[in-house]
C-alpha cells in the first residue's frame, strides 16, 4: 500500500483549485479528471500526463464542487453563486442549470445508480435531491434542528449548516456533514432522517462510505481527525489523527483498504485502515489540499490505481496507488 | 637449632645454651655468665646476638624474648651488664659497654615507641636518652650511639635532630662510616617521613649495595618508597624479597595486601585480605592492620566489624595519622549507614587528627559530602576545594564542586568546573549527565550533546541507562529539533519506556474502543476499557518511574498531531494514577482543540476534584468559560486562579487583563466611561505582569494593544515590533497575534503592508478567515477590487456559514462595478478621441471596442453577482438562522433591494453607454473607411465598400445574436433589463442604418431589408429613445445620488450591525469620505482586534502547560 508521485501540473488553473473528481471511463475514452477552481473555470484533464482536455467557463464566483455521473457521460459543477451547471462531459453542452434558492450549493454527489444528484444545501440545513432524468427537485432532506435550541446558533457558524454529502455504495443511505461536526444519516427511499453521528465538533467538510462495506463511513473534520463510524449502529469505530490542521477532503480507495486525505497542513496522507495509522505523507503541495480523489476502476484495460490531489497552490498532483 | 656457647673460664669447654630453650629464669644464665667471667660481648650476644642493625634487633632477637614474654629477663641481663660493677670490672672494654648501653637505649626507645600512654612513653624516652648519653660519655665518636640517638629522635618524631644525628655518623670520615648502613637507613627513614621518597630510595639502595645481605627492613624501605612513588609492581617485588628474607608478617602483609588492592586485581585483593588476616592473628593490636581490615570489611559491608576494629585501632594507636584513618573508617561506616550526624562527627575528628590535607585527604571529602547533605554548602565547598588542592584533577571532587556551585546558583562556575571534569575524564558518564542537566536551561543543544555522550558511555559500559536520562534526551530532542527529528525523540522515549502495555497502543495493535455515537461526550470515562483489557489477561501496568516519560511521550505524540494515541496514553496514566492532574489537563486541551467544550469542562472538573486550587486547571477553565460566553464565571475563575498562586502566576493576571480588554470592547452599549475604566484596568493588570516578568511577551502585547486602542500608535508599534522580534527568536513561543497587531498598526497608519499575508502563511495554514478578512480589507482600501473579492471568496470557502463574508463580497463587487463604470466612461472618451485623430486604425478601433465592451460586460456580471448575493442574503436571513434579529434583517433586506435597483440602473447605464460607444465607433469607422475608399477607383471602391459593409453587417448581426443568446441564457432572471438591452441594440442598428441612408442611396435596399425586420418596434422606438435619453440622464443622477444614499445607508447599517457585535468588515463605507476615515480605521482596528486576542492569547495555554511540564520532568531526572 503506497503512493508514488507520477505527475504534478503547476498552474493548472489561474487560481486556487477547490474541487476535483474523476469522470468514469466511457467506451470511447478513458477516465478524465475534472477540476474546479476559484478562477471560475472547470477543466478536464487526461491522465497520466495531465493534458488539458477542455476548459468550461460560465460560472461566476469560485467553483466549489464538481461531481461526475457514474456513466461518465455527464457531470455537474457548482459555484459560490449557488448555481449548479449540469453538462455533457465530451461536448461541454449545458444540459441543465439547477438552483433552489435560498439554498446554497456545497458538495454534490451522484448516487451510485446515477438517478439522483444530491446537493448539500448549506444554510438551508438540507440536502436537495435532483432527478437526473427530468432535472427536477424530487426531495429535500432536512437536518432536524437540535432539540431545545430555539435560540439561533452563535454567529461563528457552528450551526447545522450542511457542507458535505455522501451516498452509501448501495444507494440506500445518504450521509451529510455539517459545520458543527454532526453527521446526519438519511434513509433515501423514505426520504427520512434516521439519526446523528457525533464525535466531531468542528466542520465536517468531506465524508465517504467504504465501497466494500455499506455500513462504514469515513469523515474528515477541521478538528484534524478522521473518524470511522458504523453509520447504522450509530457508533464510532475509531479515530485517526496525524494531520496538523483541518482535514479538508478524503476519499476511500476502490479496494476499501486505504483512505487518502488532504489537509490544510499542505499534505496528502494515506491511511492504512488495518493499522488505523498514516502510512505515507506526501508533502509536494505548497498550500492547502482541497480535494483528493481515487480514480474509479474500469475503462479500457486500465487497472492501475490513481489518486489525484488539488490544492490552493493552483497545482494538480497525480499519484500511482498500489 | 640456634644456640650460643659460653666458654667456661680457664678451659676449652663451653656451655651451650640453646636459644629455643632459654632458661625460664634469666638469672640462670646470668649466673653462668658471671661465674665464668665470660667476655662481655657474650653478654650482649645472649641478649642481643649482636646484629648489624638496630632495626634487626627490634625485629628478630629482641622479639625472641619479647615473644616469649621474657622482656624482664632481657632487661635484667642487660642492666646487670651495664651496672657500675661491670663498668669497673670491664673498664677497658669500651666498645662492648657502649653496645650494651646502646642496646638498653634502643630497648627503651622501642618501649617508648610502642607505649600508648603519653607519660610512660616520655619516661621510656628519657631512660633511653640517659643510656645513650652514658654511651656517648664512654666514646663521643661511637657511630652506633649516634645511630641509636637518631633512632630515638626519629621515634620521638624529631626529624630534624634525627637527621642531624645520622648526618654526624655519615659525615664522620674516620672509618668507613660514609657507608654506615644503620645511619643510611636512619637517614632514609627521615627522608621518607619528609616525603622525599626518591632520595630515601637512593639511600636504601646505597645501603643495599654496601651490605647486600642486609636484612629485610632495607627491602621493606625500598618497597615503601616505591609504593609511595606509585611503582606498585616494584614495591611488591621488594616486599616479596623482604618476606623471603624474613617473615615480617605484621608489617608486610597488610602492606602487600594494600598494594594488591591498589592494583585492583580482585583475586589478589582476596589474597591480600588473607594475608592481612594472618597478620591480624599474629598481632592483634597493630593499628595499621586493624585499619586495613576495617577498610576491607567496609567494602564487604560488614559495618559492625568495621566499628569494632577501628575502635580497637583507636585504642591502641596514638599516632595522629593512624587515628585519623581510624576515625575516617568509622565515619565512613556511619556515613554509609546513613547516620550523617555521627559520620560528620567522626569525619571532623579525623580531619582534626591530621591537620594537613596532603597527608590524608579522604576525611575532607567525606566531611564535604556530609556537609553537602546538611545543606551547608559553603563549608562543604571549602572542604572539597581542599581535596582539589591535593588532587587537582579528581573528577569526583570536580563534579561535587560543580554541584555545589549549581546549588549556590553560580551557574557559570559550575559549568566551568563540570566542563573541566568531563575534559579530564571523557568517559565519566555521570559528569556528562550533570553537565547536561546544567546546560538544559541555557543551551539545549549542548545539553543534548552531553546527554547523548552520557548515554553512549553508559551503553558502552554495559550499564543500564537510567530512564531519566533517556527521558531528558527525548524531551530535548522534542524541544530542540523542532520536530524535524521527532523520530529520534520518539525512539528515545520508547527506549526509556521499555516493554509494557503502552507498546500495543503505540503500535496500533490495540485501538480505543468503539464509542456509541450518543455517548461520545462521556468518552473519557472509558477507563472501563482498561479494565476490560485487564480482564482479557493483558497486564495493564505502569511503573511509577515511567509515568513522566510516558506523559512526555504522549506530549510528543500530541505535538506530532497523533492525538488519538496521545489520548490513550493519558488515559492509561489516569487509570493507574488518577491524581495526575497534567494528564487531565492535556486531555482537556485536546478536547478544547477539537472544539468539544463540554467534554473539556468535564475533564477540568475532574482535575479540580484532585486539586481545586490548581492554577493551570483554573486558568483553563476560565478560557473555556470565555469560549462558551460565560463572562462573569470566567472572571471569577481567573480570579480564583490568581489567588491560588498569590498573584504570582502571571497567566491568570494576564487573562484577567484580557478579560477587561474584551469587556471594554464587547459591551453592547459602548459606554465610553465603562470602556475607559475597563481599558485602564486591563492596562494596570498588564503592567503588573510586566513588573513581575519584564520579558513577558503576552503582557507587552496586551499593553501595546491598550495603547493602540488609545490611539498611541507609534508607541504600540514599537512594542509590537520588539515583541515580534523577540518572539521570532524563540521556538517555543509563536505569537501570530503580534504579527497581526503590527499589521493592524501599519494599516491604521495607512501603510497597506503585506503583513497579514505573512501572518496567514506563517501561522494558520491559511485557515483563518479573520485574517483573510483583514487582508481583504487591505485590498479594499488599496482599491484592488478583484484581489479583495478573491480573498473574500476564499474566506467564504473556508467559512461557508459566515454570511457576513458574503455580504462583504457583495459590497466589494458592487464597489468594483461602480468603479469600473466610472473608469470606462473616461477611457471610452479617450479611445474615441484617439480613434478619430488617427487614421487607418480599424484594428485599433476593434481593440478599443473590446476594451470598452469587456469591462462593461464584466461590470454588469459583477453587479449581477452582487445582486444575487444580496438577494440570497435577504432570503436567507428570512430563515432566521444566522442570528440577526428581525429588525436588522429588515434593514438588510431593504438595503439589498436598493442595491438591486441601483444595480439595474447601473446595468442599463452600462448597456446604454456600450451602445453609444459602439455607435460612435462605428461612425468613426465609417469616416475612415470613406476616406480610404475615396483614394481608390470608383468601381473598385464601390465593390469593396459593399463587400466590407456586408461583412460588417453580418458580423454585427452575428455578434448581436450571440450576445443576445448569451445574455438570455445568463440573465434569465432579470428579464426587463435584457429586454431593454434588446431594444437598445435595435435602436443602434436603426441609427446606423439611418446614417448609412444619408451617405449613399445605393445601399438602401439592403438597409430596408434589415429595417423591415425591425419595423415592428420602430414606431415606439423614437419616442422611447427620447424618453430613455432623459431617463438616462436622470437615472444617472439618480443612480449617483442613490448610490450615495445607499452608501450612507450602508454606513448606517454597518454601524447598526457593528453595534450589535456583528463583525462587519465595514467594507461598505464610502472610500471618498476622508472625514470618517480615522473613525473607520479605528473601528476596523478595534474590531479586528477584539476577536484577536480572545482566541489567540488564550490558545497559548497548552503551550504554557508544556513548558510547565517539562521542567518538572527534568527536575525528576
Amino acid at each position: 500500500m503506497k503512493l508514488a508521485g507520477l505527475k504534478s501540473k503547476e498552474n493548472a488553473h489561474e487560481e486556487s483549485i477547490w474541487a476535483a473528481t474523476w469522470v468514469p471511463a466511457t467506451e470511447s475514452r478513458p477516465a478524465l479528471l475534472l477540476t474546479g477552481s476559484l478562477d471560475e473555470t472547470v477543466r478536464l484533464w487526461r491522465s497520466d500526463e495531465l493534458d488539458l482536455q477542455g476548459t468550461n467557463t460560465g460560472h461566476c464566483l469560485g467553483v466549489v464542487s464538481v461531481a461526475a455521473h457514474p456513466s461518465g457521460v455527464i457531470a455537474a459543477s457548482a459555484s459560490l453563486d449557488s448555481f449548479v451547471r449540469v453538462f455533457d462531459v465530451d461536448t461541454n453542452a449545458t444540459i441543465s442549470t439547477l438552483e433552489a434558492p435560498p439554498s446554497e450549493v456545497w458538495q454534490m454527489q451522484f448516487d451510485p445508480k446515477g438517478t439522483i444528484l444530491a446537493v448539500a444545501g448549506g444554510g438551508s440545513l438540507s440536502v436537495k435531491l435532483w432527478d437526473t432524468a427530468t432535472w427536477k427537485l424530487v426531495a429535500t432532506l432536512s437536518v432536524p434542528r437540535p432539540e431545545g435550541s430555539n435560540k439561533p446558533a452563535d454567529r461563528s457558524g457552528s450551526s447545522k449548516f450542511v457542507l458535505s454529502v455522501a451516498w452509501s455504495p448501495d444507494g440506500k443511505r445518504l450521509a451529510c456533514g455539517s459545520m458543527d461536526g454532526t453527521i446526519s444519516i438519511f434513509d433515501v427511499a423514505r426520504a427520512k432522517f434516521l439519526h446523528h453521528l457525533e464525535g466531531h465538533f468542528m466542520p465536517v467538510r468531506s465524508l465517504a462510505y467504504s465501497p466494500v462495506d455499506p455500513r462504514v463511513l469515513f469523515t474528515a473534520s477541521d478538528d484534524t481527525h478522521i473518524h470511522i463510524y458504523d453509520a447504522e449502529g450509530k457508533s464510532m469505530i475509531g479515530a485517526m489523527s496525524g494531520h496538523a490542521s483541518w482535514v479538508l477532503s478524503l476519499d476511500v480507495s476502490p479496494d476499501g483498504a486505504a483512505v487518502a486525505s488532504g489537509s490544510s497542513d499542505r499534505t496528502v496522507r494515506l491511511w492504512d485502515l488495518n493499522m488505523r495509522a498514516a502510512v505515507q505523507t506526501m508533502s509536494n503541495h505548497t498550500d492547502q489540499v482541497w480535494a483528493v480523489a481515487f480514480r474509479p476502476p474500469g475503462g479500457t484495460g486500465v487497472r492501475a490505481g490513481r489518486l489525484a490531489s488539488v490544492s490552493d497552490d493552483k497545482s494538480i498532483s497525480l499519484y500511482d496507488y498500489s | 637449632m640456634v644456640s650460643v656457647y659460653i666458654p667456661v673460664q680457664n678451659s676449652e669447654e663451653e656451655v651451650r645454651v640453646s636459644l629455643e630453650l632459654l632458661p625460664r629464669d634469666a638469672s640462670d644464665i646470668l649466673d653462668i655468665l658471671k661465674a665464668e667471667q665470660a667476655p662481655l660481648d657474650l653478654w650482649l650476644v645472649i641478649a642481643v646476638l649482636k646484629t648489624v642493625s638496630v632495626l634487626q634487633f627490634f625485629d628478630s632477637r629482641f622479639r625472641e624474648y619479647f615473644k616469649q614474654g621474657k622482656i624482664e629477663q632481657f632487661r635484667q641481663i642487660l642492666e646487670e651488664g651495664s651496672s657500675p660493677e661491670i663498668d669497673e670490672y670491664y673498664a677497658d672494654v669500651k666498645y662492648e659497654r657502649i653496645a650494651i648501653l646502646n642496646a638498653l637505649g634502643a630497648y627503651y626507645s622501642y618501649l617508648g615507641k610502642v607505649e600508648t600512654k603519653q607519660r610512660e612513653k616520655d619516661d621510656h624516652f628519657i631512660l633511653a636518652t640517659q643510656y645513650y648519653n652514658k654511651a656517648s660519655r664512654i666514646d663521643m665518636h661511637e657511630p652506633s650511639t649516634w645511630i641509636g640517638k637518631g633512632q630515638l629522635l626519629l621515634a620521638k618524631g624529631d626529624l630534624d635532630q634525627a637527621s642531624a644525628a645520622f648526618k654526624i655518623v655519615l659525615d664522620d670520615n674516620r672509618d668507613d662510616n660514609r657507608d654506615n648502613v644503620p645511619a643510611l637507613l636512619g637517614q632514609a627513614c627521615v627522608l621518607f617521613n619528609r616525603g622525599r621518597y626518591s632520595d630515601s630510595l637512593e639511600l636504601y639502595k646505597r645501603a643495599l649495595q654496601v651490605h647486600p645481605n642486609c636484612p629485610a627492613s632495607v627491602r621493606l624501605g625500598i618497597g615503601l618508597c616505591r609504593y609511595k612513588m606509585g611503582q606498585f609492581e616494584k614495591a611488591r617485588q621488594a616486599f616479596k624479597r623482604a618476606l623471603q628474607i624474613q617473615k615480617m608478617l605484621r608489617l608486610l602483609w597488610p602492606l602487600e595486601s594494600w598494594i594488591c588492592k591498589q592494583m585492583k586485581a580482585a583475586d589478589e585483593t582476596w589474597k591480600g585480605m588473607e594475608k592481612m588476616q594472618k597478620a591480624f592473628e599474629i598481632y592483634p593490636y597493630c593499628a595499621m592492620a586493624l585499619n586495613y581490615l576495617a577498610n576491607h570489611f567496609f567494602f564487604t559491608g560488614q559495618h559492625f566489624l568495621v566499628e569494632q576494629l577501628t575502635e580497637t585501632a583507636l585504642a591502641v594507636s596514638s599516632l595522629g595519622l593512624m587515628k585519623s584513618h581510624s576515625y575516617y573508617n568509622l565515619a565512613r561506616s556511619y556515613h554509609s549507614k546513613g547516620d550523617y550526624e555521627k559520620a560528620g562527627m567522626y569525619y571532623m575528628a579525623s580531619v582534626k587528627e591530621c591537620n594537613k590535607p596532603h597527608d590524608f585527604v579522604l576525611p575532607y571529602f567525606g566531611l564535604g559530602q556530609v556537609q553537602l547533605k546538611w545543606g551547608d554548602f559553603r563549608s562543604s565547598l571549602s572542604n572539597f576545594e581542599k581535596v582539589l588542592e591535593v588532587y587537582p584533577e579528581n573528577c569526583e571532587t570536580l563534579k561535587v564542586i560543580g554541584h555545589i556551585y549549581v546549588q549556590l546558583s553560580q551557574t557559570e562556575k559550575a559549568l566551568e568546573v563540570l566542563r573541566k571534569a568531563t575534559k579530564i575524564d571523557p568517559r565519566d558518564a555521570q559528569a556528562f549527565l550533570e553537565l547536561g542537566e546544567l546546560l538544559i536551561q541555557s543551551d539545549a543543544g549542548a545539553a543534548l550533546d552531553a546527554f547523548r555522550t552520557a548515554r553512549g558511555l553508559l551503553k558502552k559500559n554495559g550499564g543500564e541507562v537510567p530512564i531519566e536520562l533517556l527521558n531528558n534526551i527525548g524531551v530535548l530532542h522534542f524541544e530542540r529539533e523542532n520536530l524535524r527529528l521527532a523520530g529520534l525523540a520518539e525512539q528515545t522515549f520508547r527506549e526509556a519506556l521499555g516493554d509494557g502495555v503502552w507498546l500495543s497502543f503505540l503500535d496500533g495493535k490495540v485501538h480505543s474502543p468503539p464509542v456509541d455515537s450518543d455517548a461520545s461526550s462521556r468518552q473519557y470515562n472509558d477507563l472501563q476499557f482498561f479494565r476490560r483489557l485487564e480482564e482479557e489477561g493483558t497486564a495493564v501496568d505502569l511503573p511509577w518511574d515511567k509515568v513522566t516519560t510516558l506523559f512526555n511521550h504522549a506530549r510528543l505524540l500530541e505535538q506530532l498531531h497523533d492525538n488519538e494515541k496521545a489520548s490513550i496514553l493519558y488515559k492509561l496514566i489516569l487509570f493507574k494514577y488518577p491524581d495526575y492532574i497534567d494528564a487531565y489537563l492535556r486531555l482537556a486541551a485536546i478536547a478544547k482543540a477539537r472544539n468539544n467544550t463540554q467534554l473539556s469542562i468535564e475533564l477540568i472538573g475532574d482535575a479540580l476534584k484532585v486539586n481545586d486550587r490548581c492554577p493551570n486547571a483554573l486558568s483553563m477553565l476560565g478560557t473555556l468559560e470565555l469560549k462558551s460566553d460565560d463572562w462573569l464565571k470566567a472572571k471569577d475563575t481567573f480570579r480564583a486562579a490568581r489567588e491560588a498562586t498569590d498573584g504570582k502566576d502571571s497567566y491568570a493576571t494576564l487573562a484577567l487583563g484580557n478579560w477587561n480588554y474584551y469587556a471594554a470592547l464587547r459591551s453592547e452599549k459602548r459606554g465610553p466611561k465603562l470602556e475607559a475604566t475597563h481599558l485602564e484596568k486591563a492596562k494596570e493588570l498588564y503592567t503588573k505582569v510586566l513588573v513581575q516578568h519584564p520579558s513577558n511577551f503576552y503582557a507587552a502585547n496586551g499593553a501595546a494593544v491598550v495603547l493602540a486602542e488609545k490611539g498611541q500608535f507609534d508607541v504600540s508599534k514599537d512594542i509590537f515590533t520588539q515583541v515580534q522580534e523577540a518572539a521570532s527568536g524563540n521556538i517555543f513561543v509563536q505569537m501570530p497575534d503580534v504579527w497581526i497587531n503590527v499589521a493592524h498598526v501599519y494599516f491604521a497608519q495607512g501603510h497597506f503592508a503585506l503583513a497579514y499575508q505573512n501572518c496567514l502563511r506563517k501561522f494558520y495554514y491559511n485557515t483563518d478567515t479573520q485574517v483573510l478578512l483583514y487582508l481583504a480589507r487591505t485590498h479594499y482600501e488599496a482599491e484592488q477590487w478583484q484581489d479583495c473579492k478573491k480573498t473574500l471568496l476564499r474566506a467564504i470557502h473556508l467559512a461557508p456559514s459566515n454570511y457576513t463574508l458574503r455580504f462583504d463580497a457583495g459590497v466589494a463587487m458592487q464597489k468594483f462595478s461602480m468603479f469600473t463604470l466610472q473608469k470606462t466612461k473616461k477611457t471610452a472618451d479617450e479611445f474615441c478621441i484617439c480613434s478619430v485623430t488617427e487614421e487607418n486604425t480599424i484594428d485599433f478601433e476593434c481593440l478599443a471596442f473590446d476594451a470598452l465592451y469587456v469591462p462593461v460586460r464584466s461590470t454588469v456580471a459583477e453587479l449581477k453577482n452582487a445582486v444575487r448575493v444580496f438577494s440570497q442574503l435577504s432570503t436567507a436571513s428570512s430563515l432566521h438562522y444566522h442570528g440577526f434579529d428581525e429588525k436588522k434583517i429588515e434593514t438588510h433586506v431593504g438595503y439589498c433591494k436598493h442595491l438591486l435597483d441601483a444595480a439595474k440602473v447601473h446595468h442599463e447605464a452600462a448597456e446604454r453607454e456600450e451602445q453609444q460607444n459602439r455607435q460612435r465607433l462605428e461612425l468613426a469607422r465609417q469616416v475612415s473607411l470613406a476616406e480610404e475608399a475615396r483614394r481608390k477607383a470608383e468601381e473598385q471602391r464601390k465593390l469593396q465598400l459593399e463587400k466590407r459593409k456586408q461583412e460588417d453587417l453580418l458580423k454585427q448581426v452575428r455578434q448581436q445574436e450571440e450576445h443576445f443568446k448569451r445574455i438570455k441564457e445568463q440573465w434569465r432572471t432579470t428579464e426587463p433589463a435584457s429586454k431593454r438591452k434588446e431594444r437598445s441594440q435595435m435602436e443602434d442598428e436603426d441609427g446606423r442604418g439611418e446614417k448609412r441612408r444619408r451617405k449613399g442611396g445605393k445601399r438602401r435596399k439592403r438597409d430596408k431589408k434589415s429595417r423591415y425586420e425591425m419595423d415592428e418596434t420602430e414606431g415606439d422606438m423614437m419616442d422611447g429613445e427620447m424618453e430613455d435619453d432623459d431617463a438616462y440622464v436622470n437615472n444617472e443622477d439618480d443612480g449617483n445620488r442613490m448610490n450615495d444614499q445607499e452608501d450612507d445607508k450602508a454606513d448606517n447599517n454597518a454601524q447598526v450591525l457593528a453595534a450589535a457585535g456583528l463583525e462587519d468588515s465595514d467594507a461598505e463605507d464610502d472610500a471618498g469620505a476622508p472625514s470618517s476615515n480615522i473613525n473607520r480605521r479605528r473601528r476596523a482596528w478595534s474590531e479586528s482586534d477584539d476577536d484577536e486576542p480572545s482566541v489567540r492569547q488564550l490558545e497559548a495555554s497548552p503551550t504554557r502547560e508544556n513548558l510547565a511540564e517539562f521542567p518538572g520532568s527534568d527536575g525528576e531526572a
